[in-house]
């Protein structure tokens, strides 16, 4: 028992180095997850929990469409379908539903922490001005997500949510018209909310995730300042 | 990395790591395997019996044409179909069931009294009494349903 593990072990290894040998895949291991930290604390990880969250939405999400229909006469139909018949539907569309809020607060929770400890001085600011873009898509993604039920709640938070654009002066009611696909909240407005949440929002929220990481990594995380620090 | 082969602080936590996070994958992908095959586990509905009418509105030796509707629902669509049966009995206990659909393609045939036939209206296909090709190009009689009486009603099966 014990020889064949220590020869599974050993195969693993040699295919581990033929990897690499070809796709230098320890060099990004490293850079990712071997990295060197200053010494900080757990508030520090609350991007990696948003990351976390972040990657669950997107796999919950991509479940619902397998069953969810974004058309007036079915939305709702389809809503309850995944709740109440499909095997394991409740968990799936709970995880996205519950996970929608989490991103939020985590989200928040995790910029708090980057203003407390001044995390988004230099070297930094193209990192925070990328987390304030992702929290803008995030919220963008809680917007649209919110109609897709196409609930009564839905329907009138969404019907009160987009007459905010109308108050905008001079082009506000265009604003308005072009959120809603008219005049009034319809099947058009279903579609672009969904066209937007599934396929928009998930491509920039990509990229710039993409972007943000790719600058945590290149500078390094800061550390906790020090009342004896510089100003 | 650690020759008196015990767990290093570095073990420990990697170790903890794909543990937890294998712990969690599992917890998303075995609901979510069973979410996608889901559709897959209903078989096709067992034959069931569907309500005709009451059974002394047929007469005997004579077939009488039933209609009745079938609530079908695949996933979120409930849809609802009308279905014929022409009914038959010649002793007012046992009763058979034809479908008026004819074999050759899909015409709805039509019971003419007076000739004791069925004939159908597209390609002049003609059956007996007992749904048996007499003329025309039906390949084969109209098809055949079990049907039984309870308490004067009828139920034909259905699937």
């Amino acid at each position: 028992m014990v020889s064949f593990l220590s020869r599974l072990d050993n195969i693993a290894k040699r295919l581990a180095v033929w990897l690499d040998e070809r796709l230098g895949w320890r060099g990004v291991w490293e850079a990712i997850f071997l990295r060197k930290l200053p010494k900080v604390n757990w508030a520090y990880t609350l991007g990696s929990a948003a990351l976390f969250v972040a990657l669950l939405q997107m796999v919950t999400g991509i479940l619902l469409t397998i069953y969810y229909v974004p058309t007036p006469d079915y939305a709702y139909d389809t809503v309850q379908f995944i709740t109440h018949d499909v095997n394991a539907g409740w968990l799936i569309r709970g995880l996205h539903h519950y996970g929608a809020s989490a991103l939020i607060l985590l989200s928040v929770l995790h910029m708090a922490r980057v203003v407390i400890y001044g995390s988004y001085k230099f070297p930094r600011e193209v990192t925070w001005l990328s987390g304030v873009f992702l929290l803008l898509v995030t919220f963008g993604f809680g917007f649209t997500g919110y109609l897709l039920p196409w609930d009564q709640k839905a329907y009138w938070a969404t019907t009160v949510g987009t007459s905010i654009v109308g108050i905008t002066p001079g082009i506000g009611d265009w604003l308005l018209r072009v959120l809603r696909g008219g005049q009034q909240l319809s099947e058009v407005s279903l579609a672009r909310f969904y066209g937007v949440h599934v396929w928009f929002l998930p491509a920039s929220l990509l990229l710039l995730m993409i972007i943000h990481m790719y600058l945590v990594i290149r500078n390094g995380i800061s550390e906790i300042p020090h009342k004896d620090d510089q100003i | 990395m650690n020759d008196d082969n015990r767990l290093s602080r570095r073990g420990f936590l990697s170790l903890a790591t794909f543990s937890l996070g294998g712990l969690i994958s599992l917890i998303v992908g075995i609901p979510a395997i069973s979410y996608i095959v889901s559709p897959a586990r209903k078989k096709v509905e067992e034959i069931n019996f569907i309500p005709l009418g009451a059974a002394d509105r047929v007469t005997v030796g004579e077939p009488t044409l039933f209609r009745t509707k079938i609530t079908q629902r695949a996933g979120w669509i409930i849809d609802e179909r009308e279905l014929s049966y022409y009914v038959l009995t010649e002793n007012n206990r046992e009763f058979v069931a034809l479908s008026n659909i004819c074999t050759h393609l899909g015409c709805r045939v039509r019971w003419v009294a007076d000739e004791e036939k069925f004939f159908c209206p597209c390609h002049n296909g003609v059956f007996d009494k007992n749904g048996a090709v007499v003329s025309g190009p039906p390949p084969r009689p109209l098809d055949r349903y079990e049907v039984k009486e309870e308490n004067g009603q009828l139920f034909v099966a259905f699937g």
